[in-house]
């Protein structure tokens, strides 16, 4: 409605500013990454924007291997923290949308668990920092501190509420008539749902599940306060690349949070579409 | 009050035209219809009209004076919206309100006229109301009223019936007639249902594929039209196009039988249409089809007629007893009654005498 | 619970009805989520009114059960009332809210009307931009935290622009270490207000824009006249999410800051962790965890019930 030139400048000037505020650091982290570590130790009038002679030095260190200059060498290499991150994260989706998909079926279609939505709305108001008391203890007794499926278990309840809402916005736009019909025939309602409704909710529950993800991947202070050796995820192993001795490992903190940020990224971009549904439980589609 | 003139109007859609060379004169508080199927080009028309879209060729004059460029908020149109686009979060004052309040009338003025309005389409009562929740005619006046409030020269109408119950549609037809007389405004009416368009239009344009066919008062574009396209598109059922072989003044129409015409034509091979309405029942007449299926529809049965690959429909009154399915059914169509359309033009031939 | 009750008795010579079969059905579905619920919210909160009663701590070598040996009544809630430590990561943690969510809406909001009609790029431009939101906080933290070391990029930058080199300590000055966290949960978030409040002007009815621009209404008419009230629900949304989630602000600050220099950038998260892992006197966190979870939930129904009431 409003074209004219000089619009359309400050459009694009704007724009490009905030892209370029945006790109900045993730930027920089990235060519933190690839820089070896003579440039990466640099500081102030030394700083390049661009590793000058890029390596994958940061990336062979943090697995283990010593070919760069570091003397350190690490206790444990970001293999088995990645390995956690993947597992808990993985798993941890598996509960919230298992337990979560179910659920807004049944709301949904047969009107259960009326007070699920605020209860599960309740449960993400509230900071995960004011319930971990009794979480921790509980996990300590369970014998479920420092492992994956303790954080598995946890993260799936953590993002319920997210599953939970989506699937139910989604089962609600689902036309029933597809359902009805097949109950018509003669299926049982729970065949239905197994045998029609999920197989044509694929692709919802392909984005809620990334969705769910997403969020559990990214989770630091859950994995902070229930794993402390064997199963720490990557954010919480992160920590431990700065010592006394070397100060911090900038160079190898880089590529491990190069690795750590790349599949949220695609993942989020992925599922661009369904991003505000999720954000905003289901308030808002897009 | 205003004139329209559309002087070899044209716009183009990257490479697609979707209208070529227009030219239309909208007189002075007339009421026109742009009629046509979907994507014939009416829809473009009108949006170049308000504004909303530039030309990519010809102009548009308002009482002489070019209005290319103008800004739509300028051009003194009033637009109504297929859905009407009422402010439904506002009270019903304030959508009359709005537009004199956005002009920065005083006041005093924007009650004044609130108070016209409202007084004038009798929405007085529901002043209070909120917009949203009322019933379509009611917001059909409120969508009026609500460009009315500021005196726009033109009126422009975007299919405002084609959302509303197939019962409602008579009722709006007559209401929304009897506001343009009332306002005596120059109107332009979008809409691809010709009886809307029949009933309501003082002069009606039919377009097709970005042109425009014919130009003519409603009785005109049904009685003569220019085209075989327009002679389909007007009617319901549309005109029934015969392919005949002429022979001096008397088509022959295969499996049919032969038509007397008024004059003779130049060339040999005619479509020979005449409307549903003029097929009259008789047992003498020259012209003989099966009966395939009959409808009947309140007081008027439809005959559906077949002789071979060629269909005609038939439309009788009550008076005449309707024929009976997979009987033969003889007919007569009066000389007057016969329009010749050029077989590889379309276009109308011209009646001699 | 209505689902109980809805359960079938022993079968009946007559078949079920189909109605009884979905509520059977709809109870089964439901009740993985409403155990997780129960586990994870019933049972922990009633331990944690136990243990906010005492002052046990998981060093005193006694089971949590037993903390009771250790009943101290409501001290530890008095306690509270005069920890200015708590109050003072209370009031910082409303300090960045207030300054976070004003300014990543106002900032979102602007790009998002910039992003409401088509123009060249549009898509690649949009996807880019919400890059931040979706990278992993705790990462995010990192690279700020890099960002704003004093030999680091940012002050890089401010050298070029000031002509002389500037070495700013960032991370090391209290009130500083603020708006460097300030900075990073802006940067971080903006984009999902800008996310939110574009899926929210796309909405808003083209045809009643078109009618207002065709009454004569101009951009700031229209936009406080038809925009903003068709985007009021959203709008509220927005906020209440931002709200929500800044208040418990954690992982990049964590990362950052640590939430010193001192108690500089300490918020409640920040603060409760602190007393949970150094300190250890989890009676006390107990009862400040409590505290939080009881306020919140008495604004949040109170919310809750004025926006039902409002829609």
């Amino acid at each position: 409605m409003h074209r004219s030139l000089s619009f359309e400048t400050f459009r694009y000037a704007a724009i490009l500013t905030f892209l370029a505020l945006s790109l900045i650091p993730t930027i920089w982290m990235m060519s933190m990454a690839f820089k070896p570590v003579a440039e990466w130790q640099a500081a102030g009038a030394n700083l390049t924007w661009w590793p000058e002679n890029p390596t994958l030095d940061n990336f062979r260190f943090i697995f283990g291997e010593s070919g760069s200059d570091l003397i350190v060498a690490l206790e444990r290499t970001a293999g088995r923290p990645i390995l956690a991150s993947l597992l808990a994260a993985t798993f941890g989706t598996l509960i919230a949308m298992v337990a979560g998909s179910a659920a807004a079926y049944g709301l949904s279609r047969f009107g259960s668990g009326g007070n699920l939505p605020l209860a599960l709305i309740q449960l993400r108001i509230f900071p995960p920092m004011a319930v971990m008391i009794p979480v921790m203890i509980m996990w300590a007794f369970l014998g479920l501190i420092d492992t994956w499926w303790g954080l598995a278990l946890i993260y799936g309840i953590v993002t319920m509420p997210f599953s939970f809402w989506l699937m139910k916005t989604f089962f609600d736009d689902m036309p029933r008539e597809i359902e009805d019909a097949a109950l018509v025939e003669g299926c049982s309602r729970w065949r239905v749902f197994t045998r029609i409704t999920l197989p044509i909710m694929r692709p919802a529950l392909a984005s809620s599940g990334l969705f769910v993800f997403i969020l559990n991947w990214s989770d630091y202070l859950i994995a902070l306060l229930l794993t402390t050796r064997d199963w720490v995820t990557i954010p919480v192993y992160m920590a431990s690349l700065s010592s006394s001795m070397t100060g911090q490992l900038y160079g190898a903190k880089a590529a491990l949070g190069l690795i750590a940020a790349v599949p949220p990224v695609i993942m989020g971009i992925a599922i661009q579409k369904q991003l505000v549904r999720g954000l905003t439980f289901g308030a808002l589609k897009e | 009050m205003t004139e329209i003139v559309l002087d070899t109007l044209g716009k183009d859609f990257g490479s697609f035209t979707a209208l070529r060379d227009m030219d239309l004169t909208i007189r002075d508080g007339e009421f026109m219809a742009l009629l046509g199927p979907s994507g014939c080009g009416k829809s473009t028309t009108m949006n170049m009209i308000a504004g909303m879209l530039e030309p990519t060729r010809g102009q548009i004059r308002f009482d002489g004076k070019r209005i290319d460029g103008v800004p739509m908020a300028k051009r003194g149109v009033g637009f109504v919206f297929q859905n009407y686009a009422i402010f439904t979060h506002m009270s019903v004052r304030e959508n009359l309100a709005y537009g004199p309040k956005a002009q920065g009338m005083s006041r005093a003025e924007v009650t004044r006229r609130v108070s016209d309005i409202a007084e004038l389409l009798q929405l007085t009562p529901m002043l209070d109301r909120r917009a949203a929740g009322l019933s379509v005619n009611i917001l059909q006046r409120i969508a009026i009223g609500r460009s009315a409030a500021v005196e726009p020269a033109i009126f422009l109408l975007d299919e405002p019936l084609s959302n509303v119950d197939a019962a409602f549609r008579a009722v709006m037809r007559s209401e929304l007639k009897g506001l343009q007389r009332r306002f005596s405004q120059t109107m332009v009416y979008v809409t691809h249902d010709q009886l809307e368009a029949m009933t309501m239009a003082d002069r009606i344009a039919v377009m097709d594929h970005g042109r425009l066919l014919q130009v003519g008062t409603p009785l005109e574009v049904y009685n003569n039209p220019s085209d075989t396209f327009v002679a389909r598109f007007i009617g319901s059922p549309g005109m029934n196009l015969i392919p005949a072989r002429v022979d001096g003044d008397t088509a022959h129409m295969d499996g049919i039988g032969a038509l007397t015409l008024t004059a003779a034509p130049g060339t040999a091979q005619v479509l020979a249409g005449f409307r549903p309405e003029v097929v009259h029942p008789d047992d003498d007449g020259p012209l003989a089809m099966g009966v395939e299926i009959v409808e009947h529809i309140g007081a008027r049965t439809i005959v559906h007629l077949r002789a071979g690959e060629t269909e005609v429909k038939a439309v009788l009154d009550a008076e005449h007893t309707a024929p009976r399915e997979g009987q033969a059914f003889r007919f007569r169509v009066d000389a007057a009654d016969i329009r010749l359309f050029d077989p590889a033009t379309g276009a109308a031939m011209k009646r001699h005498g | 619970m209505t689902e109980i009750a809805d359960i079938p008795p022993p079968r009946t010579e007559t078949p079920a009805p189909p109605d009884r079969e979905a509520a059977r059905l709809g109870f089964r579905l439901t009740l993985p989520a409403q155990l997780l619920v129960l586990f994870i919210a019933v049972f922990p909160i009633c331990m944690q009114i136990y243990i906010s009663l005492t002052d046990w701590s998981p060093l005193d070598g006694i089971p949590w059960w037993r903390a009771h040996e250790l009943w101290i009544g409501l001290t530890n809630y008095s306690d509270l009332a005069s920890d200015f430590r708590f109050w003072g990561a209370l009031w910082r943690t409303l300090f960045v809210m207030l300054v976070c969510v004003p300014v990543q809406f106002f900032l979102g909001l602007g790009l998002a009307i910039l992003f409401v009609d088509e123009f060249p790029g549009r898509r690649i431009f949009y996807s880019v931009l919400l890059v931040p939101m979706m990278v992993v906080p705790a990462v995010a933290g990192y690279m700020f935290f890099m960002l704003f070391q004093s030999g680091g990029p940012v002050n890089d930058i401010l050298s070029a622009f000031a002509g002389r080199t500037v070495s700013i300590a960032w991370l090391s000055d209290p009130d500083l270490a603020l708006a460097a966290v300030i900075i990073a949960d802006i940067w971080q978030w903006t984009p999902l207000m800008f996310l939110i409040l574009l899926a929210g002007l796309v909405s808003v009815p083209k045809d009643q824009q078109l009618a207002a621009v065709l009454l004569g209404a101009g951009w700031w008419r229209r936009f406080r006249t038809i925009i903003l009230p068709r985007m009021k629900t959203i709008i509220i949304i927005a906020l209440a999410i931002r709200v929500i989630e800044n208040f418990k602000i954690f992982d990049t600050l964590y990362i950052m800051t640590g939430g010193g220099p001192g108690i500089a950038t300490e918020t409640i998260s920040v603060y409760i962790y602190k007393v949970t892992q150094q300190e250890l006197i989890w009676g006390y966190v107990a009862a400040i965890a409590l505290a939080i979870l009881i306020s919140l939930s008495i604004v949040s129904a109170f919310a809750i019930a004025r926006l039902r009431r409002g829609s």
